[in-house]
């Protein structure tokens, strides 16, 4: 599952979680999860002023995203200087945790 | 060195090439220090000026502030505050000065504001507006060093690449003060409030901070976490270490930590919603 601005989102990507109006979770969804989007939908929800979606898999690749090696690599390298002071290190592991959790297409089932 | 440091503070605060700050905002400063002017009086300086209307409800309804759709200015100052409409005035300003063709750092302060912003909440801490703004505005001393000493800037650029160094380390080599001190510089030649200004000056030196260490400790933290996120280039290539003395001032934990993780790369997303947006523009 990934989490995407509505910008990104194209038609034929299949949505992860229902989509509320406004993005507020409260209320009644707009549209259930499992849909397959459509650029008509993809309009409606700009007009609803929904912002982000969760779709399945992971089809957005942005600059510089490229597998879960390599995020974990540049983040090797973003802390490579700080990784003798212990507060850096707990936030190397946080995101080092969040990265893996985020990337791995089956790790979502697990963590629900 | 200290008078090469001076001539520096000379050239870079020289008033009369310095970017001002519009009329309007003195103006909104000084109807909102009195008590007896409304806000329908506050709204109607601020709509007699179109660019600034348009960009403080952009701003308004962008993530950093974006809990409420406001479309219109005294909307805006009843739901956001008088005082989030301040800031909200200021930033846009200041948004002008910095242009876009400084793209990652402009990313880098939505996302240390929103970061700010969040942290504040999250600890339940007065004055979460003001706190977003300082982090807005934390690196606002790299613009004014890019628009004054562009050749330093350069040069700057390349020592951090070749020598794989802090942005930091390489200003005080290079022009022997950094973005911080004329962050603090600026604060002061354009009398915004200390607690704006300390954040701005000392969001690398917590202990520093005299006055508003809380919310200069939030600042830090906002922008070791977008660092750390990796969210945007803004020239920094490494995380700078946490300084303990922001953790102790909040009352940090790892779990709260980890919890507010989560919220900035899920809140991230709609930042970077945001500037691609007015990017698009």
């Amino acid at each position: 599952m990934q989490k995407i601005p509505l910008m990104l989102a194209k038609a034929g990507m299949i949505l992860a979680r229902d989509v509320f109006r406004g993005n507020s979770p409260i209320g009644m969804p707009l549209c259930g999860k499992g849909t397959e989007l459509t650029d008509s939908l993809i309009v409606r929800f700009e007009n609803m002023d929904v912002q982000t979606v969760h779709v399945e898999g992971h089809p957005v690749w942005e600059e510089g995203e490229c597998s879960v090696d390599d995020l974990l690599r540049q983040l090797d390298s973003r802390f490579s200087k700080t990784l003798q002071e212990p507060l850096n290190v707990a936030l190397y592991n946080i995101y080092k945790a969040y990265l893996t959790r985020c990337m791995g297409g089956d790790s979502d089932k697990q963590a629900r | 060195m200290t008078s090469k440091r001076g001539d520096l503070k000379k050239i870079i605060m020289d008033t009369k090439t310095l970017p001002t700050l519009p009329t309007v905002i003195q103006k909104l400063n000084s109807l909102s220090d009195n008590d007896k002017s409304s806000v329908q009086e506050m709204a109607k300086i601020v709509t007699s000026d179109q660019v600034i209307s348009a960009r403080i409800l952009r701003l308004a309804n962008s993530p950093s502030y974006g809990f409420y759709r406001v479309s219109t200015i005294s909307n805006a100052m009843i739901l956001l505050g008088v005082n989030v409409v301040k800031s909200l005035a200021l930033s846009s300003s200041i948004f002008a000065i910095m242009e876009k063709d400084i793209v990652g750092l402009w990313e880098h302060s939505l996302g240390v504001g929103a970061a700010a912003n969040l942290i504040a909440r999250k600890l339940g801490l007065p004055e979460c507006e003001e706190i977003a703004t300082a982090g807005l505005l934390h690196d606002i001393g790299k613009v004014i060093i890019s628009i004054k000493c562009s050749e330093a800037e350069k040069e700057i650029l390349k020592l951090v690449r070749e020598r794989r160094i802090y942005t930091m380390e390489a200003e005080m080599e290079i022009i022997d003060t950094d973005h911080a001190e004329v962050g603090g510089w600026l604060a002061k030649c354009w009398f915004l409030p200390d607690k704006l200004g300390e954040p701005i000056a000392f969001h690398h030196d917590v202990a520093a901070s005299r006055n508003h260490r809380i919310k200069t400790a939030v600042v830090h933290i906002a922008d070791v976490l977008i660092c750390a996120s990796g969210f945007s280039n803004s020239g920094e290539s490494f995380v700078p270490p946490i300084q303990k003395i922001a953790w102790d001032t909040l009352k940090l934990n790892e779990q709260i930590l980890a919890e507010l993780v989560d919220e900035i790369e899920d809140k991230l997303v709609e930042v970077k919603n945001f500037s691609l947006e007015m990017m698009a523009d």
